[in-house]
């Protein structure tokens, strides 16, 4: 990832985080709504190298570690984030059945948030956390991927083009 | 082809793995500068955050409205149910209040005059296709009431009772065109007949020429032989004009009654008035005008300048 890339990139989270925070928290959609820098992230990584994917998650964990909404330590969203992203790049990378199918995207993007979400549960836990209960719990994720796949493909698009202007046209979609 | 990875990437996810580790150790720590740098994220973007709240307001107000519809209309009807059954709370409970009112007033009256009355709500306004004015009250034979028995409002005679029934009876208005009554006026004791004209004014027929009647004269029930059909010293109205056309055999007047015959609720049927005349007791008082303010200006004169 070069300096450019770098400096490319940046302003794009910021704003994510930005229309994040200050416009999708705002919305409070029913089942718990969705986590747009996450789920770009995620599109982000599944169009990158592992190396790049990780070092998205990092940028976008700080992000989201610095939310209002995020409850747990400092690094928490930030250790999620870089394995999520790291994974979901690692698998999409070099496989063109992955990388050139929306569709396979937009499921990698929904199982990749949910099971970002599984795992920061997870890590909450075992930094002794309060979880709530499984109910509430199984709706919450549930409510995740349903908005995840219904917001997935409408930014998918945007982000592939962005994404291709900041890497080079060869991974756009 | 899989991608395997080489040392510097590896090294790159260790590095971040490990500074993540390593930020997730100094907040559990305690260490000023993470919560100063969460305070400080926090500060810069509440702006923002207002500023999004603002702008996306009507959006949030109708995913609200859009989400929170079936409940929304639930309430609504919930609420118009209730308002409507408060409504007709409170029209009965006003009909309650005037009807106690009247009869609080009818009362009132048959207890100063000393007669035994028995409370009726009036359930049918009759029909005036034939010319008639009546009512139906909600007593009849069992409750005592006879027929010719005087029938009272808070403010003086209703009418007759006509017909009786078990359970109800049928009462002639006093503003029916073929109700008499024998009258007198309250204080000069002049007797006359009064008849109904199907309005609520009625006409009054002096027996004697030689009297002189005026308006505001006030007529009262001159009461028959056994209290029947008329007890004696009933309020029946008051004089408004008089005829005084000369070569007139019999003085004639016009009288407002003092009932309202279509605001009538509850009346009282007069069983027992035999025996008890009231005289003028009855009269309804006078109306105490309102007396004026009257401001006095003083004014003294100041002396005028000489030169």
């Amino acid at each position: 990832m070069s300096l450019r890339s770098f400096l490319y990139s940046t302003p794009v989270f910021l704003t994510i985080f930005l229309l994040q925070e200050a416009v999708v928290t705002q919305l409070r959609l029913p089942l718990g709504g969705f986590n747009l820098l996450l789920i770009v992230a995620l599109i982000w990584a599944a169009l990158s190298t592992p190396e790049i994917g990780a070092l998205t998650g990092f940028g976008a964990g700080i992000a989201m570690d610095l939310s209002q909404s995020s409850s747990g330590p400092m690094g928490q969203w930030t250790l999620v984030m870089i394995i999520a992203c790291y994974v979901v790049a690692f698998l999409g990378y070099g496989d063109d059945n992955i990388r050139a199918n929306p569709i396979n995207i937009v499921l990698l993007t929904t199982v990749g948030v949910v099971a970002a979400r599984i795992f920061y549960l997870v890590l909450g836990i075992l930094l002794g956390e309060q979880a709530g209960n499984l109910q509430s719990i199984f709706w919450s994720l549930a409510g995740t991927a349903f908005w995840t796949a219904i917001i997935s493909p409408l930014v998918l698009k945007v982000i592939s083009f962005i994404h291709a202007n900041v890497f080079g046209l060869s991974s756009r979609i | 082809m899989r991608y395997g990875g080489d040392n510097r990437g590896r090294l790159l996810i260790i590095v971040l793995i490990v500074t993540s580790l390593f930020l997730i150790t100094l907040d559990l720590r305690g260490v000023q500068v993470i919560d100063g740098l969460r305070t400080g994220t926090q500060t810069a973007l509440t702006p923002v955050q207002k500023a999004g709240s603002w702008a996306i307001s009507p959006l949030r107000n109708f995913l609200s409205d859009v989400t929170s519809l079936g409940r929304t209309r639930n309430k609504i009807e919930r609420l118009q149910a209730e308002n409507d059954k408060l409504r007709l709370s409170l029209q009965n409970r006003k009909n309650a209040d005037a009807l106690l009112k009247q009869l609080q007033g009818v009362l009132d009256l048959a207890g100063t005059a000393g007669y035994k009355v028995v409370g009726a709500k009036v359930i049918s306004q009759g029909s005036t296709t034939s010319f008639t004015q009546s009512i139906t009250i909600d007593v009849g034979s069992n409750s005592g009431v006879r027929s010719n028995m005087t029938v009272l409002s808070n403010y003086g005679i209703v009418g007759v009772v006509k017909y009786v029934y078990p359970n109800s009876a049928l009462v002639q208005l006093a503003s029916d065109p073929a109700f008499r009554i024998g009258v007198r006026i309250a204080g000069s004791q002049q007797i006359g007949i009064m008849s109904g004209q199907g309005t609520r004014r009625g006409v009054l027929q002096l027996l004697d020429n030689r009297t002189r009647i005026k308006e505001g004269d006030v007529l009262l029930a001159r009461g028959s032989q056994g209290g029947r059909p008329f007890v004696p010293g009933a309020p029946i109205g008051s004089v408004t004009d008089v005829d005084n056309s000369p070569g007139a055999v019999t003085q004639t007047a016009e009288v407002k009654f003092y009932t309202n015959f279509s605001t009538l609720g509850v009346v009282a049927v007069v069983v027992s008035g035999e025996g008890t005349d009231p005289r003028d007791a009855l009269v309804p008082p006078k109306p105490i005008p309102t007396p004026i303010p009257t401001v006095t200006v003083f004014v003294t004169p100041s002396p005028s300048p000489t030169n």
